[in-house]
């Protein structure tokens, strides 16, 4: 029974790190804009499409494409930033949630002509080796994933807390308009940060693309669930985003296994509200952060 | 741009000449073609009338039917709402007298009930969903066979043809039934599951579980706790692979896979797994590779309808386009001609009464419609799934014997290191 419970719990710490991934730019964009961005899953999309193109054109392996996934998707971002997101910066939210809604039916739609529905998938040296931890298993590329993800964390939670760009990004979050009372400009502030939220989700599109299949909707499958971690861990908290991905991989894996694969969100959700019911900020979040404008 | 000032009014006299009724074109027949040619499940949509208009280029080559030739009205059903829209517009628009579709059995249930409202006949090939026929209605053809059939079929040969392969008793065999929550998987899971119970065989595990998962780890640990022999799964694409990805990183070590079609029969299958799909089995609509199964006379058409679609899509015709074509080429070469018209009332006639034995069409089914007042009236009875293989990237038919084109292989499957 430890060793089924361990696995578990590996399984889902393993899993976790995958929405810790996803999450880590949505909470930079989402905390610092406020904007609900729902091509978060779509850009996801397009980083593990051009993983996938890399690798079958050019025989790049998926860990390498890395240096040129994640700037093109830093670009990406600017773009979707100052054609689609900037100017509805000012509007009501629910205007801004159908802007990144059309955003993200566009991509899926675009990338279904582009590329036809076809259910991709991507080789790499290790995508099919397992690791044995004591008695443990677990899939390669999923330990490197899970690694990635720890190590985007903890860079970037030093930007935001050594340089003065993150600095600038933090008091952003903490009171957007004494920030430009200080002189920050804040929609370059706002430009940069989406930026960085879509070359993050470059970072987890080149490692999961060896994991999962890639197809245009594959953004859908994950982009509720990043939602889920960030609110759990906090709006704009990157620690809160990485412990919050793990605790939500390691309820759906026990849940899965206790109680049935096909109650594990429901059980998830259950507990989200619960936490958001105590601590309406989220684990992480900074007090009152849920209700800055 | 000057060059076609000329032509385009030469044109155009002489397609209002045609059109006006000329001496030597008989009209065509327009059949209405309800797939979804776009949106989420264009891919198999447009699969499967790929397969279909094949046999209508080859019928018109053929010298058409009743004499004419043969052409499509098309409706896009993205949607259950869309297929009610484009069936009502291609009925009372376009008037055609037969529909045909549609592939996915949520929009067949939506878009058959205009039909049947309007006396137009439906002509479905590739939707399996057991109620399509269960409703009693009198203008509603299926050519293929029900979800129902896919989960008995899985378990009927696992206790007939895998058991004395494995060298066990049927009723000593521990199996698991695993499939996805929607109507689809829901339907075939339990059927598998009611027609073990009749055969009296033990079922450790039934697990229904999200095809929108992103991770089936704690799925495979329970099955891991229950150490099943055979495990029949249920299975869209991203879930079937995930499934068996998972399958082998967390070591879980069955005998056999029995897949009831969707993913386990898509070639993305094996091209994400290669050597790892070796052994699975795959219960679905045949694609038959050896014509010598066949009726001798369907021979020559089968190698001209597989030559055909390869030329047009640069690949070979899987299960899909196969099954729209065989729906396509009864229509037309049995269905209207018996009909000598067009008229639904005639149509529903001559369907009625065909009578093709098994081996007769080219997935090896025969035709027979059950009649009204049966309780699956309209579904084709002398249809069955059967069973393949994947060998080294193909699915051949290993049961029933009479279409068996190899013997079944890796059974039971080797350790994953092995492989």
């Amino acid at each position: 029974m430890a060793s089924v419970l361990g696995q578990l719990i590996l399984n889902g710490v393993l899993l976790g790190g995958i929405y810790s991934l996803i999450s880590i730019g949505l909470t930079l964009i989402f905390g610092v804009t406020r904007i609900v961005n729902f091509a978060h899953g779509e850009f996801l999309m397009l980083a593990m499409y051009i993983t996938f193109w890399l690798n079958s054109l050019q025989g790049i392996d998926p860990y390498l494409s890395f240096v040129v996934v994640v700037p093109l998707l830093f670009v990406a971002g600017l773009v979707a930033h100052r054609l689609v997101i900037h100017p509805i910066l000012g509007a009501p939210s629910y205007m801004q949630i159908f802007i990144t809604v059309g955003l993200s039916v566009m991509l899926q739609n675009l990338a279904l002509f582009l590329w036809k529905a076809d259910f991709r998938s991507v080789d790499s040296f290790c995508s099919s080796s397992t690791v044995k931890i004591v008695a443990l298993l677990c899939g390669a590329p999923k330990l490197i994933a899970f690694a990635a993800s720890a190590l985007t964390t903890a860079a970037l939670h030093l930007f935001l807390k050594k340089t003065y760009l993150g600095k600038a990004i933090r008091a952003v979050v903490q009171d957007r308009e004494a920030a430009q009372l200080m002189g920050i400009d804040i929609h370059r502030i706002y430009l940069l940060t989406f930026g960085l939220g879509c070359a993050c989700v470059g970072v987890a599109g080149t490692l999961m693309a060896p994991i999962y299949t890639v197809f245009p909707t594959v953004g859908v499958y994950f982009v509720l669930t990043a939602f889920v971690v960030v609110v759990l861990g906090g709006l704009g908290s990157l620690p809160g985003a990485f412990l919050g991905g793990l605790v939500i991989g390691v309820v759906e894996s026990l849940a899965g296994f206790f109680v049935s694969p096909q109650l594990k969100e429901a059980i998830y959700f259950l507990i989200f509200l619960a936490v958001l019911l105590v601590r309406p900020s989220g684990l992480f979040g900074q007090i009152g952060a849920e209700e800055l404008g | 741009m000057r060059k076609y000032v000329l032509v385009i009014p030469l044109m155009l006299a002489c397609g209002l000449w045609l059109a006006a009724g000329s001496p030597y074109a008989a009209e065509p027949i327009r059949i209405g073609a309800l797939f979804p040619y776009t949106g989420n499940l264009a891919k198999l949509g447009n699969e499967t009338f790929h397969g279909a208009d094949i046999a209508r280029e080859w019928i018109n080559r053929h010298g058409g039917v009743l004499g004419r030739q043969v052409e499509w009205v098309k409706g896009d059903a993205v949607d259950a709402k869309a297929a009610v829209g484009e069936a009502e517009r291609l009925i009372t628009v376009e008037k055609v007298s037969v529909l045909f579709g549609t592939y996915s059995s949520s929009l067949s249930l939506a878009a058959s009930e205009v039909a049947e409202r309007h006396k137009v006949i439906y002509w479905e090939q590739g939707a399996i969903a057991d109620k399509i026929t269960a409703r009693g209605f009198q203008y509603l053809f299926r050519t293929c066979p029900r979800a129902s059939s896919f989960g008995a079929i899985a378990v009927e040969f696992t206790a007939q043809d895998l058991a004395p392969k494995l060298g066990m008793k049927a009723k000593e065999m521990k199996i698991a039934i695993v499939h996805e929550d929607t109507l689809y998987g829901t339907s075939v899971g339990t059927a598998a599951q009611e027609e073990a119970k009749e055969m009296g065989l033990n079922v450790v595990a039934t697990e229904p579980y999200s095809a929108k998962a992103v991770d089936l780890s704690s799925l495979i640990m329970k099955l891991q706790a229950k150490s099943p022999d055979v495990v029949i799964a249920t299975s869209y694409m991203t879930d079937a692979v995930l499934f068996w990805r998972q399958a082998k990183e967390l070591n879980l070590q069955i005998k056999a896979l029995v897949g009831t079609g969707a993913g386990h029969g898509m070639m993305d299958f094996y091209e994400t797994f290669g050597k790892y799909s070796d052994g699975v089995f795959n219960v679905d609509f045949p694609v038959i590779k050896d014509p010598r199964v066949l009726d001798p006379k369907l021979r020559p058409s089968l190698s001209e309808f597989r030559e055909a679609f390869r030329r047009k899509h640069g690949r070979d015709a899987a299960v899909h386009a196969t099954a729209g074509f065989v729906g396509a080429m009864v229509l037309f070469q049995q269905v209207i001609p018996k009909a000598g018209s067009l008229n639904p009332e005639e149509l529903r006639k001559a369907a009625l009464s065909l009578n093709i034995p098994a081996g007769g069409t080219w997935q090896g089914w025969g035709v027979k419609f059950a009649p009204p007042g049966h309780a699956a009236a309209g579904q084709n009875l002398q249809c069955f799934p059967m069973v393949m293989q994947w060998q080294g990237g193909q699915l051949y038919i290993v049961s029933p014997p009479k279409f068996k084109e190899k013997e079944m292989i890796m059974v039971p499957l080797p350790s994953w290191d092995k492989r």
